[in-house]
This record gives C-alpha cells, structure tokens and sequence, in this order.
C-alpha cells in the first residue's frame, strides 16, 4: 500500500502527507514575504555593520557595532525619539478618544445609519500626501479655514505652526482626525456585540450606568481596543508623510520624528549603514514594546480569568 | 516592437540618404532616457525635440522623457542612480547634486569630450560663466577662477553639466500699488525717498528701502490702499523663508555675500574655513538684517513655512505687495485663472546691498537646473547626447525656449535685442544672472543643508538669535568637514 | 445571534439628525476638498473661504487632458491610464494577500507547528519598519531580477504587505469557528478539500470582506515603493498626483482635489457595498468567548 502511493504519487504525495499539510499551507505566504520582505530587510541588517555610502565609489569596509555606536550616542537621536513619543503618544490617544465616542453615537441602529456613517469612514480612504497638503492649507494663517475661523476668537493673527506645541498639534490633529474611524470600528464591532440581555439583567439590578459600562460594556471592547492600540501606534510609529508636508520637522527640529530623520540619514545623507543601524534600533524599540505591551495584555487577562 | 522600430529607423535613414547622395556611417535607434522634474520647461524640451531635431549622425533618434513629479524628483534620481538602476542616458539635476553623483560615479566627465570637440567649446565659451562655474564644473570652481584662466574648458577644472533652465530671483511687484500717485506721496513725506515704480527705481532699491516699503504698505483690513478699501490684512513685502530645502539658505546668502561675508568656500578647500568664517560678525549682522523684515512679512513668516510657492500664492492673491522670487515661478503670475494680479504686475532685479560708493551689491544665489550626462552609456549614445545637447544650446532652440518661458543661459541670445521683450522678467534676469554665485557642491551638501535649514529655521521662528543659529552652524561644518579632510 | 444584536437601542429619525451633524463636523474636511475640485485658483485660495461659487469643472478635464506648451492643443495625459493600474494593482494585490493569507491562517489555526506564535511574530514584524529602510535593497532585487517598472513587481510587493494583517485577522475568524462541527463533517467521509471549502470558509465570508476592505484601504493609497518600483507604464494615481506639487505653483489644489475626489469614488463604493461584513466581520473575528 505504502509502495503504492509513492509510486503512484511520488514528489507529489510526499508533498500532500496530512503531516506537512501545515507547513505546505504556510509555504506560499513565507516565500513571498521572504522574498519582498525578510531578504531585503536581512540585506539592509547586513549593510548596517560596513561603512557603506551609496555616494561613494569605495570598497565599504566592515566597521563592526561601530554604526550602532555611533547612532546611539547621537544626541539627535534621542531628541528625535522623544519627538516621536510624544506624538505617537498623543495621537494614539486622540485616536482612541475620538475613536470611542463616534463608536458610542453609532452603536445604534438608525434609520439611514449605513449612508451616515461613511461620512465617518472616509478621511482614512485619503491618501497621506492630499491630507497633508490640505490640513497645511487650513493652518495657513492667510488663507486657512482654521486660522478664518479662530481669527473670531483672538486679537492676534492665529498662526498654528509658529510655536513647537503648535506644529505637533497640527500635526497630530491631521493624523487623529484620519485614522480615528479605524479605532471607531474596532470599538464599534465589539458595543454591538454586547448581548442585550446583560443589559436588561444591569437595569433590573438597578446598576448604574458608569458601573454597568464598566462591568458589562468594557470587557467586551477590551481587547479590541487593546488590538487598535497595538495597530496603530506601530503604524504611527512609521509617520512620514504628513510630517514631512505639513512642518518638515520644524519649527526648528521639534515635529522631527524619527522616521523624517531616517529618510534624512539614508536618502540625502547616504549614510546607508548608519541609517539601517538605526533603523534595526527602531525596530527593536518597536518589538520590545510590542512584546512589553502583549505581555502586560496576557497578564492581565490570566488575572481576570 | 525594438525591432520593426530599428527596420524603420534603418529604412527611413537609408531612403535618405539615397536621396541626399551621402551615406552615413552607421545609423541606428538611439533611445536616450531623460529623468526630468514635470514641469513646462521639460516639458517644452521634449515637444520641442518631437517637432525638430534631426540626428546630425543620422540616427533614429528618441528621446524618452520620464517626466517625475517635482516633490519626488530628488528621490526617484537618488533611488535610481545609488541602486545602479542605470536607467537614465541624461539626467536633470540640481546643481548642488554635481558632487554626491558624480562621487558615486554616476554622473559623466565631459572634460574630453568637450577639449576635442571645437562645436562644443564654442558653447561653453557662449555660456555665461556664472553659469558654466555653478552647473559644470566639479570640483567646484568659481567664476573668478575660471575667468583667471582665460580659456575654456580651463585647465585642470572637470565639466559636467549644460543648463537646463537657468534661473535667478527677481522682484515681483505691484504695478498699480507701487505707482499710485497717492501713496508715492505718501511714502515720499515719509521716508524721503520714492516708492520705486519704474525698473530703473528698482536698480535702485536697497535692503533699507525694502524694509520701509515693508513697513510702509503693512495694512489692516479696512483700511486704504491705493485709493481702495481692504478687505483682508496687507502686507508690504515678503521672500522665502522656509525650512524645507534651500528656502531660506538661498536668501540668507545672499544677505551674507552682499555684505561682504562668505559661507564656507569650497573652491579653496582645504584651507577655507567654516568657523570665524561662517559665524563671523559680518555674516551674523547680515543674517539678522535679514531676520528684522520679516516683521514686515505675512504672518505665515512666524512658522517658517514661507518658502517659495508660499509667498508666490501670497502675491498671486493679492495679499502682498512686492515679493523676491524665482523667474521659473513668473508664468503662472501672468495666468488670468490663478493669478488676481495677472495684469498688474511688473518685474525689477531683487534689491541689495549698499555699498560705500553707493552702487548696489546684488550678489545672489543660483537656482535653476543643469542637465548632464550618465557613465553607462555606450560612446553611441554619449555621441548622439551630445549632439542633444548641442541642438539644445542651438540659437533656435534657445530663443524658441525662452518664448515659451524658458530661459537661455548663452550670452549670445540674451544678448539678442529682442530677448528682453520675450518674457517681463528677462530684463531682470539678465541683469541679475551677472551676481551669482552658488552654494556648495560636495557630497556632503545635504547634511550641510539641513542642518543649517534647521538652525535658519530656529532663528526664524524666533526661538534663537542670529547669532546662536551661526555658531551652530559653524561649529557643525567645521567638524564635518575636518572628519572628511575638506578642512586641514 | 446577528438580529438580536440589531435590535440593541433601536433610534429613530431624531437621532439619525444629530449623528449626521456629528457625522458631517467630521466629514467637514473631505466636503473642503470636494467643494476645492470645483473652484478656481483663487476660489480656492479666497479670503474669506468661499462656501458658494461658480463651479467649474476646469480641473476634472485638466486631469485627463494637458495643453501642450509649444502649439497650446490639448494632449492626453496618462491619468486613465494611471486609474487603471491603481485598481488593477491594488485588486489583484489584495485579492492575492487574502488568498495566501488565508490558507496560512487556516494553517496556524488548525495544523499548530512548533514555534506557531514566533512565526506569527516574525510576520508581523515586516509591517514595523519605516519602508524607507528596505528601499535600497528592494530597489536592486527588482533591478536584477527585471521586476522593476512591471506590473508582476508592484502586486509581488504590494501582496507582501498586506500578507500579515491579513493572516493575523483571518487566523482569529477560524480561531472562532467550532472545531466540533469540522470534525463532525470529518466523521462523515468529507475530505480535507471539503471541509476547508465548505465549512470553514462560509462561516468566515463577512471576516474576509472586512480583511479585504482593510487591505484596500491600506494599499490604495501607497506612494513611496509606487514612486520607486513603477514605470511610466505602471504608474499609480498617488504618484500621479504629486505632480499637481511644485511645479511653476506651490500647490495645484483645484487639480489635486479633483484627482483626490476622483479617486475616492472606487474605494467609497466597495467600502460602501461590503459595510455590514466590516462590520460585523470584525466583531466576528476578535472578539473574546
């Protein structure tokens, strides 16, 4: 019987074994992303320890940890990492702000409630650029709708991008007001999701609303906005665009995220290995306070259950 | 698809030659890939190449332009050359870019090529040689050097690049505003000199009196202007001040060279310096005459975002009286669809410094692109880009350029009488394209740039001194350049 | 299950009133952007802003046809062109994520190897990095490789990107289903084939339109490896219409509305047509037993 198979199926049945079927499933996703993904970023891990200039005719020589070094001690580096904290940070809670209340107006069901709310869904359907280009043009203190309307409301010209606590808030608005539909649903998803009847079983009980949000409404929509937290700061983390149409890292470098200061080093500098020295940094940064972020989110659910 | 082309092209250039009883010596597809920014000036090369160049080898000769949007073009180059893409056979560059590329090995010398080819020099002999100095040569050599050596291509000195669209900064302003009966008397009771109305008040026109026209035609909304009520605030004056790119390098330089201050000198490496230079007292009071208009500017001014395209739209709309702007950006001031003041425009050189015998300093710095020529080529097709280049830099082609808004650098055909006429700025432009100088070449110009864009932008904005941004700046170019032994 | 859900706090027209003006505060800055397409320079740029205006479609025409500079006629540009790839690109990239995805999801879900989560780990780490990074190195396989410039390069690319949100989504839509009924179908004599196809990807439909939206959304508007790895021929409409930036003018933005309200319409309509399955396809997949 065994014989059979191998005659008759050869490569082909070896392949098809129930034992591999996981593996053979796995296979086509693995490749491609090898291929487009794991190789070049292996490419670029490698050239982050040469001395590597794409401006440079020269043999790059092997430099060791010395770009790693270098890029650590760099006093700019830190400050463009606090920049981007904060408006990572800042973002990232707007988002699940903003994101959370326009989940509670919807959760209702409403009469034309799918037209109305693609008015909320699409500002993340528009392109980064376009959303720069026009949120720069609502700031600009001539011209700007923004600046028309605060006008009403100070003596002073309101010039948004003038002060560094200005141009972040520009910055992060733009940013929040795009991506906030993505959190609003997440969060949507799990509020309707709810079974009615706890609610009716809190009414009975008298519970009051905060406390009935709290114990009923809340452990439904944890761990979808925890997954919305995850997502969107790692692709916050990456915001290039918007930063770069709207401040270009001013006033001075105070917007300067460390992903404008990436682009910087690798594509104008040419520092090729010292930008992918720093990129492996930042991927390292972002994997450690993923791993952090998961397993405080594990440890919390083994202390619930 | 290659192929029947090459059957054509053979076709066609064999029946031609019958017919003119010549053969040649070899006729062949030539395709050559241009990277260029999409704008009308490549633009107007390409369908101007279409309807008129014929191979003087008698190839079938293709231009193949890939027209790249400006805000990506830098990139898409970068990305193409450092990744040996080698796609392109000329290239449009920025002049600053000379260094980085042809380190890299990208970018070719045509130092030979030019020497052995009389029709060629005669060319670089026609181009200005403000010019020939910024686009061509690398390592950079100034004007006074290459005027020192008397011959061209002078010895010594590497050439790389011919212009594409050479470009300077002139005075865009408000005819009706600026020749108002009203407010000449006005400003004349005022400061005691006249609001220039004419081109020959703007050869005229110093820092001082820009500043004053700054302040004078800063208007509230609801008061008067030339005789009108305004409607929206008013602002006198405004030139770029921006953080991205060279948006607010290229006007400080100026300041700095006018009043006799430098930047680091790259054409005497390694002995010039960065600091004492850079951040010397001439050059920190000509940074921070430069700083004290812009109180007289629109409030964008505050952000640091006034860069070129900024006080451009400002001036289209009406919001500002006189700005200091590229020639390249002029067109659309005369489009009745974008511009409110398409028809009340006039030109002027940009002002300048005066000095003791009272002449105006105007030294600027350069803009525009050169283009140039690629490594990888086959000598076929460096022959045929040559022979591209000299149709470009033809007379004809030139003044047909400069009709359709282009600008020529060759001193032939701006010495053309009816060159002035072509277009309202080119007076202007002529004028001013004997002051230029340029900005460094080296490979390490962006780091130089950007930094400096950052510390200009710090002081701009108001958060440190003139003096402080400076410092700063020199200090970081003293260090970077000693690391690359461009300083002893 | 689902229609009990539907009638949590049922509103009436009242509340369809207040939501719309929420709804449309926040649409507000789309509606500028629209209403810009329609405008002249200066409409745009007026002072005070201009609500009402003469309409012009001026800048819908200059987004297919160009007035050439040297005899003023009008050419074609390559934007139908450009409209074409972007749907098609971002389609077949999508569509071809989903696929892959699904089936290694389906193998994380049912086959669990050694090291399942490290894997899964790994396959969302290439989503962390700022794309600048791998730019160079991208840029020299697809030079060597000849997929510079083709359309085969960009979907390759594009398909890669979308793989690991799509497996990480998908993989928890089966982690929902009820493995009893599976192997109940198994008991009876179903094939493997069968089963994957006839139980388990039923259930997950509404999940796998929410995925797909997802992935749309995300991969619609990607500039920079379109800026980088697409010829004149492959060209995309967000690189496309960076040309409306910088030129002789700051910002075309009459011309850069248009393309962007042009270009708005496909994705708004698929994710207008597959909204319940977002909906409910995201409920489905994350949400905790």
């Amino acid at each position: 019987m065994a014989d059979a198979a191998s005659t008759q199926g050869g490569f082909g049945a070896w392949l098809l074994d129930p034992k591999r079927r996981g593996a053979l499933l796995v296979t086509p996703a693995l490749t491609i992303l090898f291929v487009m993904n794991i190789f070049p970023l292996m490419w670029s891990f490698g050239l982050s320890f040469f001395n590597y200039k794409a401006t440079s005719t020269r043999v790059p020589k092997f430099k060791g940890l010395d770009n790693y070094a270098d890029v650590l001690t760099d006093e700019k580096v830190w400050e463009r990492f606090q920049t981007t904290a904060i408006i990572v940070g800042s973002s990232v809670l707007l988002q699940l702000i903003v994101g959370f209340l326009l989940a509670l107006l919807f959760a209702k069901e409403f009469p034309m409630r799918r037209i109305v709310l693609m008015l909320v869904l699409t500002p993340m359907m528009l392109s980064f650029v376009s959303v720069g280009v026009f949120f720069k043009l609502f700031y600009e203190p001539t011209f700007g709708i923004v600046s028309y309307v605060m006008n009403f409301f100070t003596t002073d010209n309101f010039v948004m991008l003038a002060t560094p606590a200005g141009a972040i808030a520009g910055i992060v608005i733009a940013d929040a007001w795009m991506w906030s539909p993505f959190v609003m649903l997440l969060v949507l998803a799990g509020l309707v999701s709810v079974p009615k009847y706890l609610y009716e079983a809190a009414e009975i009980d008298r519970a009051s609303k905060w406390r009935s949000f709290w114990t009923i409404t809340f452990p439904y929509i944890k761990s979808l906005l925890l997954l919305a937290v995850l997502f969107r700061t790692i692709e916050t983390f990456k915001l290039f665009d918007i930063v770069y149409i709207i401040t270009e890292g001013g006033p001075g470098s105070s917007t300067e995220t460390i992903a404008v200061y990436l682009y910087r080093t690798g594509f104008q500098f040419f520092k090729t290995s010292q930008s992918s020295a720093l990129a492996y940094i930042v991927l390292f940064i972002v994997i450690v306070l993923t791993n952090l972020y998961l397993y405080a989110v594990n440890r919390r659910e083994a202390e619930v259950s | 698809m290659k192929t029947r082309n090459l059957i054509s092209g053979l076709m066609g250039a064999t029946v031609l030659a019958a017919g003119m009883g010549w053969t040649p010596v070899s006729a062949a597809d030539v395709t050559i890939t241009m990277a260029a920014p999409d704008w009308p000036p490549t633009r107007f090369m390409k369908e101007h190449f279409d309807a008129t160049y014929k191979s003087p080898a008698g190839h079938n000769t293709t231009l193949d332009m890939d027209f790249i949007p400006w805000p990506s073009f830098y990139e898409r180059v970068a990305a193409s050359l450092t990744s040996g893409e080698q796609k392109y056979q000329m290239i449009v560059t920025d002049s600053q870019w000379l260094g980085a590329f042809v380190e890299g090995g990208y970018y070719l010398n045509l130092t030979d090529k030019i020497n052995s080819d009389p029709e060629l020099q005669a060319i670089m002999q026609d181009l200005h040689p403000a010019l020939v100095s910024a686009y061509s040569t690398y390592p950079h050599r100034t004007r006074a050097q290459l005027e020192e050596a008397g011959e061209v291509p002078a010895p010594g000195v590497n050439y790389y690049g011919f212009p594409q669209f050479p470009d300077t900064y002139v005075t865009f302003y408000r005819q009706d505003i600026f020749c108002d009966e009203g407010e000449m008397k006005a400003f004349m009771d005022k400061y005691g000199s006249n609001l220039p109305c004419s081109y020959e008040d703007w050869q005229d026109t110093d820092w001082t009196k820009w500043g004053q026209i700054g302040e004078f035609f800063q208007r509230k909304a609801g008061d008067m202007l030339a005789g009108e009520t305004l409607d929206d605030d008013f602002y006198g004056i405004a030139y770029q001040a921006g953080k991205g790119y060279d948006f607010s390098t290229m006007a400080i330089n100026a300041f700095v060279w006018q009043q006799g201050g430098d930047i680091w000198d790259e054409s005497k490496a390694p002995s010039a310096q960065a600091e004492g230079v850079v951040n010397s007292d001439v050059a920190v009071a000509a940074f921070d005459e430069y700083l004290s208009y812009l109180q007289y500017m629109p409030p964008v001014a505050k952000t640091g975002q006034m860069d070129i395209f900024v006080i451009q739209d400002l001036y289209m709309q009406g919001k500002v009286g006189a700005i200091i702007d590229w020639v390249g950006l002029g067109e659309p001031v005369l489009d009745p669809s974008a511009s409110k003041v398409h028809d009340k425009s006039a030109f002027g050189p940009a002002p300048g410094s005066r000095k003791d015998d009272g002449s105006i300093d105007r030294t600027g710095n350069i803009g525009g692109q050169p283009f140039v020529l690629t490594t990888w080529n086959s000598d076929e097709v460096v022959d045929e880009a040559l022979n591209v280049v000299k149709w470009w830099l033809s007379p004809d082609t030139q003044l047909e350029a400069v009709a359709n808004g282009g600008q020529s650098g060759l001193m032939s055909v701006m010495a053309d009488p009816g060159y002035n006429d072509l277009r309202p700025w080119n007076r202007a432009h002529v004028e001013m394209i004997d002051w230029q100088k340029d900005v460094w070449h080296i490979p390490e110009f962006f780091e130089m740039l950007t930094q400096q864009q950052e510390e200009f932008d710090k002081a701009i904005t108001g958060q440190i001194s003139a003096k402080e941004a400076l410092d700063a700046v020199a200090e970081f170019q003293q260090e970077l350049l000693e690391d690359i032994d461009m300083i002893e | 299950m689902a229609r009990r859900h539907r009638e949590i706090g049922k509103a009436g027209w009242g509340y369809t009133a207040m939501t719309t003006v929420v709804g449309f505060i926040y649409f507000f800055p789309v509606f500028w952007i629209i209403l810009t397409a329609f405008k002249t320079r200066t409409d745009a740029l007026a002072v005070p802003p201009k609500l009402f205006f003469t309409p012009t479609f001026d800048n819908f025409v200059s987004v297919f046809f160009r007035k050439s500079i040297t005899t003023g006629t009008s050419q074609a540009t390559d934007m139908a062109l450009y409209f074409f790839n972007s749907i098609f690109i971002a389609g077949v990239s999508v569509t071809a994520a989903l696929i892959v995805g699904t089936l290694a999801a389906y193998a994380f879900s049912r086959y669990p190897l050694r090291g399942n989560d490290t894997y899964l780990f790994i396959i969302l780490t290439t989503r962390m990095l700022p794309p600048i990074v791998v730019i160079i190195p991208i840029f020299l396989m697809f030079r060597l490789s000849g997929l510079a410039g083709s359309y085969w390069g960009i979907i390759l690319l594009y398909t890669a990107f979308n793989i690991p949100f799509s497996v990480w989504l998908v993989k928890s839509f089966f982690d929902e289903l009820n493995p009893e009924i599976e192997d109940a179908a198994r008991m009876d004599g179903a094939t493997e084939r069968r089963v994957f196809f006839r139980f388990c990807i039923p259930q997950i439909l509404a999940g796998l339109s929410a995925t797909f939206v997802f992935g749309l959304i995300l991969t619609w508007n990607e500039f920079l490896f379109a800026l980088l790895l697409t010829g004149v021929e492959t060209r995309t409409v967000p690189v496309a219409m960076a040309r409306t930036m910088g030129g002789e003018v700051g910002v075309d933005y009459g011309l850069l509305a248009a393309i962007v309200t042009l270009f708005l319409i496909p994705i708004f309509f698929v994710t207008f047509l597959l909204q319940n399955q977002l909906l409910r396809g995201v409920t489905f997949g994350t949400v905790k037993k």
